[in-house]
Order: C-alpha cells, then structure tokens, then sequence
C-alpha cells in the first residue's frame, strides 16, 4: 500500500503559499535595503550611525572602509529646526 | 500661552562656514558605521589613553565641552585613523568579511563569531592588538573566546 499522497496535497498547498508569501516579502525588503536583511531594534545611537552613513556614502544601509572622510563631511551635519511662527 | 516642546523635524540648515584656521584640522575618519563596530575593541585597545583623556574632559567641562574638549577629541580622531589605516593595509580580508557580516545581521557582534576569530588572530600577530572587554569578570572566559554563541541564529556562523 502506498502512501496516501492525495491527503498530503493541501498540506503542500498550504506550505507552499507560505513560503511563496515569506519569500516574496523577503526579496521585498532585501530591496529595500540595498541587498542586506532589514534592521530591527534600531534605538537612537544606530539611527545617529545609519545618518552618519548615509552622510558618508549616499545610502541609509551604506558601508565604506576608507580611513578619511569625503571632503565636506565635517560640514553636512545640519541643525534641525522648526519652521517659526508668530 | 504655556510653552509646548520643540519639534526639530521640520527644517534643515546647512552651515557651512569654516572652523577658523586657529584650530588644526584634522581629517574625519571616513568609516561607516559596521567597519568602525569591528574595528572598535581594536582602537580601544590601541587608544585607550586619548579616549579616557577626552571622556574625562567633557565629563568635567560641564556642558561646554564641545569648545574645551577640541584638542582631546583630534588625538581621539587621529589615533582612530591610524588603527583603521593599519587594520586596512594588513588584515583587509578578514576585516570586510567581518564587517560585511556584522551589516547583514544587524550589527549584532554574536552572529559573526565565525569571521571575527580569523580577525583577530591577524590583528594580533599583524598589529599586537588584543580585544578585551572592559569590565568583564575575570574568572570566565570572555564573551568572544567562547565556543557556543546561545543567541546566535544559525550554527554554521558562530
């Protein structure tokens, strides 16, 4: 007797959709982050480096390992303000 | 009309007007944010003095340390320089492999215990500069010498 593979067959369906889904949003965010697996827990020091990156390279997730900075990179850092009102 | 608290995200300004050449310049250092976590126990390691010189100065000036601290914070930023311009020319393999790691896992230095030994092993003959954390007890073995990570994700990078 065989195995009974008609009563597995929704199980392969539901599987299947999961892990297409599952893949499909982690191709999405893989997009999303240059190539590289999102970020979680980001608390204010890695949003202050990810802004000191993105100051460096260009991009949020982007990485360099030059030992000097570009020139002008002592000046990008911008006062935040509010806009006034009277 | 009681005050409410600012809210700096509307509008950015760009200065940029010079220091004025009394004060030295000193080149930045130009890494990100995942070579400077590899690198990092290595510039303590190396910089330990400035580092403690400039924590200690800005602790003291109460507030006004972003003027008074100027010419701890260049040594800082040199000797930084120099660990990553000698990690560069000697270990750059090891390193990008580290780091590369480190960004894909969310800069959590637990999963990439993988690439960080090789690191450190070149470091140490290259450039006689050992990681040690501060502070930790000294009856254990260190966090990083250990051979089972419990919080890493998957087996085959610890």
């Amino acid at each position: 007797m065989g195995v009974p593979f008609e009563a597995l067959l929704p199980y392969a369906v539901c599987i299947g959709m999961f892990g297409f889904s599952g893949a499909a949003l982690s191709k999405i965010r893989a997009m999303q982050n240059g190539g590289k697996r999102a970020r979680h827990s980001v608390d204010q020091w890695d949003r202050q480096m990810m802004d000191r990156d993105r100051r460096l390279t260009g991009f949020l997730r982007g990485q360099t390992d030059n030992v000097k900075a570009p020139a002008g990179f002592e000046l990008s850092n911008p006062w935040r303000l509010e806009r006034g009102y009277t | 009309m009681s005050a409410r608290q600012p809210r700096f995200n509307q509008h950015l300004l760009i200065d940029t007007t010079p220091l004025p050449d009394s004060i030295p310049k000193v080149q930045e250092v130009g890494s990100s944010s995942a070579p400077l976590l590899s690198a990092s126990y290595f510039i303590g390691a190396r910089c330990k003095a400035y580092n403690d010189d400039y924590m200690q100065c800005k602790t003291e000036a109460n507030g006004k340390g972003e003027m008074d601290c100027l010419r701890e914070g260049r040594k800082v930023t040199r000797c930084a320089g120099s660990v990553l311009e000698d990690v560069n020319k000697s270990c750059l393999e090891e390193f990008r492999k580290h780091w590369e790691c480190l960004d894909n896992n969310n800069q959590q230095l637990w999963q990439c215990r993988k690439w960080e030994r090789p690191l450190n092993s070149c470091v140490f003959e290259k450039l006689n500069l050992e990681k040690k954390i501060p502070g930790a007890p000294e009856n254990e073995t260190p966090v990083h010498l250990r051979k089972r990570q419990i919080f890493a994700h998957s087996i085959m990078t610890q």
